[in-house]
């Protein structure tokens, strides 16, 4: 032990506290004490096409007959009667798209004319037309989706990530989820059997909110808290001094300097007001119909940029069994120029490159309609659409297919098949990455998933 | 066209060269087959595979269609194919379009086919498809029966050892020998205040009071005889099965209420919980304690109090997070009776059996069988949890009639929830969605008839099961009897027989804990040891199969185990035996050379220090601060809640209890889902499964809830508000602070350290900070402190505000006093936050 960890903090003791940990970046920290981080970064399995992942989860099932699935057969058999799906008994007929489709880019993949914005990015999308899921049932697919599994407390995927690959910014939580859906609560970031760390952190987005539990000091100014910090610190050192080598000591002491410092970082992530006026605008800020997601997709570059590893935004209200119509284009209208927005964003900034973004719901919608109303749509898990963009992905793609009935027959892409690639593209194999807890060894994808190597650039 | 041998290539080759070895086993039909392969196999995979295929994993309305098995049970309307029987098969029906089920959905087959399909199941539709079979299990139980947490415990021989001054007991004895034969001597004793702390909060979860650290300071007998008698106070007190009854809600996943996907309220599981921290308290002997909670119901009973109690204890059974919402009506029973086998053989045995549900336990001698023998128990076993699954519209979850009604406590009739419940029948009935929903809730705001438990009763009928291929209830093998697990028995033990038309629960608990059981006594004792020495003889304490870790000290778990039983199962006996030994009253000082030799104390050199639990801590703030409330509350307040409204994240009904009540946290309400910030931050279990150790992580969210949560500083501030109006000079002030907190006295170095941090606070606060900012602040605390005050009167959430008034009051007072509050609730914040407090040495 040439740089023991007694050695370091008799080497430091005087300015030990904030400024002697203020500039070592975690890794540093981590060797300089010994002490295990469990959120240092760790070395992939192999190298990775990108570094992070934002996940914009569409919860409710949107329609992909609305969206991003053209699909012409639907149109020859419009009025048909087609197959009821898991669950329910009624059939219904067929109702092709009651949006317009377009080509788009020098791809020419088609997409819904509800997504102008996101439209003159066509030739970076890969869209996944043959996605399916276990289960039609927005909760339990909900938790499928994020976990991989329904039947059990599973790790969700963020977590997953954290536990292979740690993160960079040891001043911000490594996995933050934005508006997570009610439906499967917490579960849906949940670390399960992980250790506690890899869990995502809830930001709140609300105005008026802490954006983090506790992350302010309602009664004392950061000088006064810092010296009532100090004086822990020093009662700290005092007990390891006695204890000699205390790694647990240690990390209390190490945990309560990041925790001053996130009580800076946090909300300076979290301050958009100091984006110039034109970046709020393009995210629509602006607006009121763009605002709530415009802000989600500007925090999320903003802690993409800060070396946030996994990123979660969401949107509700995509179950549309009934005002498929009105309903579609309002929701598409809310996300269309903030998606679009954060790619553009991104790509300037040159991180679209190592960044993968995944869009989607928990399951799809059936081709037929709803009560014959021509304004609904039933479940369908057997069938649906997601896309990916950015680092590892072939942009201007549609890969998979759903017949009439909305079945996927071609490019069928499973969710564990998803998780498998989404790992996959962060330098993780997802046959690797297990846990061993009670007994064996666990895994995202449990005993499934493939990598969709079709779709990799 | 999609046909069905071009993308099933290989699994179809693998069916072929089965069903040709299943053809000579069946009365050869070569027509029939014949008829199968040109006339029905195609149209079966054109028109049918899509949504029905067990290999797609597509199964709707719980239909397969690509294997004979799949056709013949059938889904949720019934037999798709009875071979013979042209009536009672659902798929003619379906097929002819004459019925309400039209398939296929796209449009009806041609007369034709539909003709073929008649002739074929009046030929008795042949089928050579073979679906998944069961494999035949490759497990040898008698070699598996030879691994050492198999073989029943025996006492062994206390070692010798060197130093024989050393020990004070058998359990020294063992552990000295292991440190000998390593070269490790243990560290020194630890001083009496450490020792009390430490024992005071493994035994009862909280650190002495002030004047219990004087009296045992005090004694003038030797330590090792003070010592005895705190421990025997301490198991004496209640706030002991407190402590150790938490211990087993971890085990039995307790929770108040369902989870997953459709979170109703259990408003009856606190009976539960008290069960539990009574049981300890009483020092129940843990082998009743494990029949009780397994087969309580089926126990005999003296009295109506007794039976009572007993069918509380089934609870034990009924409290699994289920998943009401599950559509598949044979996956929703398995799924249930699954989490019953888990849970028990977790909790007891600290085996995974549930790994054998799908096939044979992949490291342990446990074959798929077995599984199901122990499935078959819990199949013939009602689960009351007082809830139906997938009622009418997401609206009507808790019904009495499903809970458990408690002996002797027949309620005279409620004549309002008769009639609503009628009303609601009627309108579920009628499909009147708004009738239904408001109906719900207006039965699930009715005042709760206290005779009503979670538990499990015998089902009407008792069954077998069959092996579930793969884990799949839809796919079944051959019938099991039920039974138990074979490799934790000789071939010739005489087992209790389960009698043809019991469930088998009342023999599954005695044959959990025969004496000649070789894993019940050990998993407690060790369960015992790693509560006490912060790490179990064997580490992994919830697994002691092959994937577990072998014990440090195998045959002090046997001695151990073997003592449990020879003292009548006494849980106390063990615990106290265990405090009692010489290792546990170890120091947790450093030694270089034993470190070198052995890092990670595994042999117990030294004691571990060990970090507080989430309710410790809470309850050590508590304790400080002077807020503790040791009486137990009545129930629960998810009893209050209305019955019928999932629990969400933001629900209106969460409240903080855990920083506004100022009961023990043991009663705080744990909610599946929406676990408190405040426990998950401190590494509170996730409440659907077993735990036996709770993970230790050291997290920055857990140092922002120390610095800066509510809850800290109002205690603090509450502290300081008792601290200067006891004592008189700073410097015992001080001292009284460190005994409140740390248990121990503060050094003079620390004491001068203190003087000046207050000294500092005190000058920072007399500073006039910048004036428009501060007039505001303060016009806004005094009207804050003015609100709290008659919020206080009212006696609404009095202690919260009398807290906040004791914050707010100092910094519109004179200048003095304000200085003199802040400074001091400064200083207990501080030791709040201190390592030192959220450990106990």
């Amino acid at each position: 032990m040439s740089w023991s960890r007694r050695n370091f903090l008799k080497n430091t003791a005087c300015g030990f506290g904030y400024t002697a940990f203020a500039g070592l970046a975690a890794e540093e920290l981590a060797r300089a004490t010994g002490a295990e981080a469990p959120l240092a970064p760790r070395r992939p399995h192999f190298a990775p096409k990108v570094k992070r992942v934002i996940f914009l989860f569409m919860q409710g099932a949107p329609s992909q007959h609305e969206t991003f699935d053209y699909n012409p057969e639907l149109e020859q058999a419009a009025g048909q009667t087609a197959a009821a799906d898991g669950g329910s008994k009624q059939a219904g007929k067929i109702l092709p798209s009651v949006y317009k489709f377009n080509k788009c880019g020098e791809s020419g993949i088609e997409i819904s004319e509800t997504f102008p914005h996101l439209s003159k990015h066509a030739d970076s999308l890969c869209l996944l037309n043959g996605m399916a899921t276990d289960t039609p049932a927005h909760p339990q697919a909900s938790i499928f989706t994020h976990c991989g599994n329904i039947t059990f407390v599973r790790p969700s995927m963020g977590a997953w990530a954290l536990y292979g690959l740690g993160t960079e910014n040891q001043d911000l939580p490594g996995f933050v989820t934005m508006n997570p859906a009610p439906v499967g609560g917490a579960l849906s970031y949940g670390a399960a059997f992980l250790p506690a760390s890899f869990q995502g952190t809830r930001i709140n987005i609300a105005k008026g909110q802490d954006p983090i539990d506790n992350i302010r000091n309602a009664r004392l100014s950061q000088g006064a808290q810092r010296a009532e910090l100090d004086f822990v610190q020093q009662m700290n050192r005092e007990m390891l001094e006695r204890s000699r080598v205390d790694n647990e000591v240690e990390g209390v002491i190490q945990s309560y300097e990041l925790a001053f410092r996130m009580q800076t970082s946090v909300p300076a992530v979290m301050d958009v007001s100091k984006e110039p006026e034109s970046v709020r605008a393009m995210y629509g800020l602006d607006r009121k119909e763009t605002q709530d997601f415009g802000t989600q997709c500007l925090l999320a570059r903003r802690m993409a940029e800060a070396g946030v590893r996994f990123i979660e935004l969401g949107m509700q209200g995509w179950d549309q069994h009934t005002q498929l119509r009105a309903k579609i284009a309002s929701n598409c209208a809310a996300i269309d120029q903030p998606i679009a927005a954060l790619l553009t964003d991104l790509k300037q900034r040159g991180l679209f490159e190592d960044t993968l973004i995944v869009w989607g719901g928990e399951f799809g919608r059936s081709t037929f309609q709803q009560n014959n109303s021509g304004d609904g749509r039933r479940h369908n898990n057997r069938g649906y659409s997601m896309w990916m963009a950015g680092g590892g992905v072939k942009g201007g793609l549609r890969h998979g297919r759903c017949d009439a009935t909305g079945q996927a027959v071609e490019g069928k892409v499973h969710l564990h098949d998803l998780h498998a690639t989404m790992l996959h593209l962060l330098g993780l194999d997802h046959k690797r990455l297990t846990y061993r807890y009670s007994g064996r060894d666990f895994r995202l994808t449990d005993v499934h998933g493939r990598v969709v190597e079709e779709i990799l650039s | 066209m999609m046909h069905f041998s071009a993308p099933r290539g290989p699994a179809l080759a693998g069916a072929l060269l089965l069903s040709s070895c299943l053809l000579q086993a069946q009365p050869a039909n070569p027509e029939g087959l014949e008829l199968f392969e040109t006339k029905i196999r195609p149209v079966l995979a054109k028109n049918c595979y899509a949504c029905h295929s067990a290999e797609a994993k597509t199964r709707m309305g719980g239909l397969t269609a690509d294997t004979r098995e799949g056709l013949r049970s059938g889904g949720q309307r019934g037999h798709a194919v009875v071979p013979g029987d042209a009536q009672a098969s659902v798929l003619l029906e379906a097929i002819r379009y004459d019925g309400k089920l039209k398939m296929p959905p796209m449009g009806k087959l041609p007369d034709a086919v539909i003709a073929d399909f008649e002739r074929w199941i009046a030929m008795g539709a042949p089928d050579p498809r073979e679906g998944k079979t069961q494999a035949a299990s490759t497990i040898d139980v008698a070699q598996g029966r030879r691994f050492w947490a198999f073989q029943p415990p025996r006492r062994p021989k206390a070692p010798e050892v060197r130093d024989a001054s050393w020990p004070r007991g058998t359990i020294d004895q063992f552990l000295l020998s292991r440190m000998e034969e390593k070269g490790l001597r243990p560290v020194a004793d630890a001083d009496r205040d450490a020792l009390l702390r430490r024992v005071s909060f493994d035994l009862t979860g909280l650190q002495p009071t002030v004047e219990e650290v004087e009296a045992f300071r005090a004694d003038p007998a030797p330590t090792p005889e003070a010592f005895r008698r705190v421990v025997d106070r301490l198991l004496d007190s209640p706030q002991f099965g407190e402590r150790w009854g938490r211990h087993w809600l971890d085990v039995a996943r307790y929770a108040e209420s369902i989870g997953r996907t459709r979170n109703a309220p259990f408003p009856l599981a606190w009976r539960y919980r008290d069960y539990v921290i009574d049981s300890f308290n009483r020092d129940k002997p843990y082998d009743r304690f494990i029949r009780e909670q397994i087969a309580g119901d089926l126990m005999p009973a003296a009295d109506d109090a007794a039976r009572r109690e007993l069918q509380i204890a089934t609870g034990f059974l009924a409290l699994g997070a289920h998943d009401l919402n599950e559509p598949d009506r044979k996956l929703f029973p398995a799924d249930v009776a699954d989490e019953m086998i888990n849970v028990t053989t977790r909790s007891v045995l600290a085996l995974t059996v549930g790994c054998a549900r799908c096939h044979d336990h992949k490291f342990d001698p446990i074959p798929q069988k077995d599984y199901y023998a122990l499935a078959g128990i819990f199949h013939s076993t009602q689960v009351r949890q007082g809830l139906r699954q997938r009622p009418q519209f997401n609206a009507a979850y808790f019904d009495r009639s499903l809970a458990v009604p408690l002996a002797g406590l027949e309620e005279s009739q409620d004549p309002e929830y008769e009639r609503l419940w009628a009303e609601l029948r009627e309108a579920e009935k009628a499909k009147d969605r708004d009738r239904v929903r408001a109906l719900a809730k207006q039965i699930g705001s009715l005042q709760l008839p206290g005779n009503l438990a979670m538990g499990v009763a015998e089902a009407r009928k008792a069954v077998h099961s069959k092996v579930n291929i793969g884990g799949d209830p839809h796919e079944l093998g051959e019938e099991v009897p039920r039974g138990f697990v074979q490799a934790l028995y000789e071939p010739e033990a005489r087992l209790p027989k389960i009698p043809r038309k019991a469930s088998g629960r009342l023999e599954l608990a005695d044959w959990l804990t025969r004496r000649d059981n070789p894993l019940t006594a050990r998993v407690l004792a060790n369960r015992a040891w790693h509560h006490l020495f912060g790490r179990g003889l064997v580490k992994t304490v919830d697994n002691f199969g092959k994937m577990g870790e072998a014990p440090t000290h195998p045959e002090l778990l046997d001695y151990l185990a073997v003592q449990l039983m020879d003292q009548g199962w006494s849980v106390k006996a063990l615990i106290r035996e265990i405090v009692l030994s010489r290792a546990y009253q170890l120091s947790t000082d450093f030694d270089e050379d034993n470190f070198q030799k052995e890092p990670d104390n595994a042999l117990v050199w030294r004691m571990n220090r060990r970090r507080l639990e989430v309710e410790a801590l809470r309850d050590a703030v508590l304790r400080a601060s002077g807020e503790l409330s040791l009486a137990r509350p009545e129930g629960s307040p998810v009893s209050g809640w209305r019955r019928n409204e999932l629990v969400r994240p933001g629900n209106k009904q969460m409240q903080a209890w855990e920083t506004e009540v100022s009961y023990r946290s043991v009663y705080v309400p744990i909610v599946r889902n929406v676990v408190n910030r405040f426990y998950e931050t401190f590494d509170f279990p996730e409440p659907s499964e077993t735990h036996g150790a709770r993970d230790v992580t050291t997290v920055a969210p857990q140092a922002l809830f120390l610095m800066n949560s509510d809850f800290t500083l109002r205690q603090a501030a509450v502290a300081a508000e008792r601290t200067l109006a006891a004592a008189s000079t700073d410097a015992e002030r001080i001292r009284q602070a460190y005994r409140r907190t740390l248990s121990r006295d503060a050094s003079e170095a620390e004491v001068a350290a203190a003087e000046r941090f207050l000294a500092a606070v005190k000058e920072g606060y007399s500073e006039p900070p910048a004036p428009a900012r501060a007039g505001r602040k303060a016009r806004k605390e005094k009207a804050g402190a003015d609100k709290a005050r008659k919020r206080a009167a009212k006696g609404k959430a009095a202690r919260k505000a009398k807290a906040d008034a004791g914050e707010a009051e100092t910094a519109g007072a004179a200048p003095a006093v304000g200085a003199e509050q802040a400074a001091w609730t400064r200083f207990y914040h501080a030791l709040f936050n201190s390592a030192e407090f959220r450990y106990r040495g």
